[in-house]
């Protein structure tokens, strides 16, 4: 085991002095490099808070759209699954797969995919 | 590039007294301007015979971008437009002569003006009249749309119709390694939806808040004509429509200045020509998409790059919400 505090504890402490000391006293030039840094923090933290949980939601409903469903696996061998699945998915969307009555289905999953993925990447977006 | 070289500064005043007829011809002034990763814009202050001038000499960057057109048909699209009563910088001198500077660059005409969104889209004192500024913003567009095909000095563009735009940006996705399933799905979309029959005149292809200049609250004049092709002029209009060029002002749906009554209508008045809700929707979708691929082909230059770029790293994380957007305009109309 690691020492404590972990990763997303470390990136959150970072972050609040960083904007707390550091960025009141950087020249008005240096402003928008220490908001992208700062959000990029944001950015990291929140994706380690999350886990893998959204990504293994995703597999599932993806084997379930792709006519395959199966409980998704851990760790690497989720990214590669999930990489794979989606690929699939771009590929029969654009060969017209969910033209029909398949296509609520679609929209349903990609609106959740959208959202969880926005829930790391810019919460202030979600609807 | 340092045009302030002693010799090539030279070079380029022979180069400017030639190109002007002038007897003597005095650099005052040579500065780099900012912005502009793919183009160099240097403010020039030069006295052509003993008279003051300011002039924007424009060349390439050590990048270039594959979409965009050559400084040399740049600088014909700006005597198009310019004798088409476009508001934009005067075209003045080409030079096509690697011994003047190293590379091809133009002279223009160096108008007055803001051109940051987030000012034009907040301060009063510069804009007082948002909704008057969209108006003259919408004329002028339709005065640029005045501009088709085939025409002599611009036979060098593209035509980018709706599949020619589909097929394109499906290209570039088939060109990365991470799939995006709601991009294929907006692609999808504009294919089941594809205009019956779409006009072509002159388009612009990047209209939008950021890219004009507001002087004395009036438009001055619209830059950065690289991306221009022949193409559906409602690609036009719906572009400074898209989300992201709204600034400070995100409720005010044409470019942070105004809402779509505010400039449709002038719009329609001055082109002779009719923007169905339903057209603007299925642009608005299409400008979303190249949106996106502008988007993926920033975060490339961070990922593939020589050097790690944080801005470009965070472009990537804007993916979600431009799909958000499709989402929300794909979700209501049934092909």
């Amino acid at each position: 085991m690691n020492d404590r505090p972990d990763a997303r504890n470390l990136l959150q402490t970072a972050r609040n002095v960083f904007i707390a000391e550091i960025l009141p006293a950087l020249p008005a030039s240096s402003r928008y490099t220490a908001l992208m840094i700062a959000n990029a923090m944001a950015i990291a933290q929140r994706e380690i808070a999350a886990g893998d949980a959204p990504l293994a939601a995703e597999c599932e409903r993806l084997g379930t759209l792709l006519s395959e469903p199966a409980a998704a696996p851990a760790g690497e061998a989720l990214r590669g699954v999930l990489a794979g699945y989606n690929r699939r998915l771009a590929g029969e969307i654009r060969a017209g797969r969910f033209d029909g009555k398949e296509r609520a289905a679609l929209l349903e999953h990609l609106r959740r995919t959208t959202g969880e993925k926005l829930a790391v990447s810019n919460p202030k977006m979600l609807k | 590039m340092n045009l302030n070289e002693p010799s090539t500064r030279q070079r380029l005043a022979e180069f400017v007294a030639r190109a002007a007829g002038a007897r003597s011809v005095a650099i005052v002034a040579l500065e780099r301007m900012s912005g502009g990763a793919v183009q160099e814009n240097w403010a020039l202050d030069v006295e052509v015979d003993g008279e003051a001038r300011g002039w924007v000499l424009r060349t390439d960057a050590q990048a270039t971008v594959r979409e965009s057109v050559t400084r040399a048909q740049e600088f014909a699209v700006l005597k198009a437009v310019h004798a088409a009563d476009v508001l934009a910088p005067e075209p003045l001198y080409l030079c096509e002569d690697p011994a003047v500077s190293g590379r091809t660059f133009f002279i223009m005409q160096r108008l007055p003006g803001v051109t940051a969104g987030h000012k034009i889209t907040r301060d009063t004192a510069l804009v007082p009249d948002p909704r008057r500024l969209a108006r003259e913003v919408a004329a002028n567009l339709a005065r640029l749309h005045r501009i088709e095909p085939p025409h002599a000095g611009l036979g060098f563009l593209k035509t980018m119709l709706a599949r020619d735009c589909i097929a394109h940006y499906r290209r570039y996705l088939d060109t990365l390694s991470h799939p995006y399933p709601v991009l294929e799905w907006g692609l999808r979309w504009c294919e089941l939806n594809v205009p019956q029959r779409e006009e072509t005149t002159f388009i612009h292809r990047d209209y939008r808040t950021g890219n004009y200049l507001v002087h004395e609250g009036h438009l001055a004049g619209i830059l950065d004509w690289e991306f221009s092709a022949f193409g559906n002029p409602l690609e036009d209009v719906a572009w400074i429509c898209v989300r992201y060029w709204r600034f400070a002002r995100p409720d005010l749906v044409v470019g942070g200045i105004a809402g779509v009554d505010d400039f449709v209508p002038e719009y329609e008045r001055v082109s002779g020509r009719s923007v169905a809700p339903h057209d603007l929707n299925y642009w608005k979708v299409m400008g979303n998409l190249r949106w996106a691929i502008v988007a993926l082909q920033q975060l490339e230059r961070h990922l593939s790059g020589p050097e790690p770029l944080l801005e470009q790293a965070l472009t990537g994380h804007v993916v979600g919400e431009i799909e958000q957007e499709i989402l929300a305009l794909t979700e209501t109309e049934t092909p």
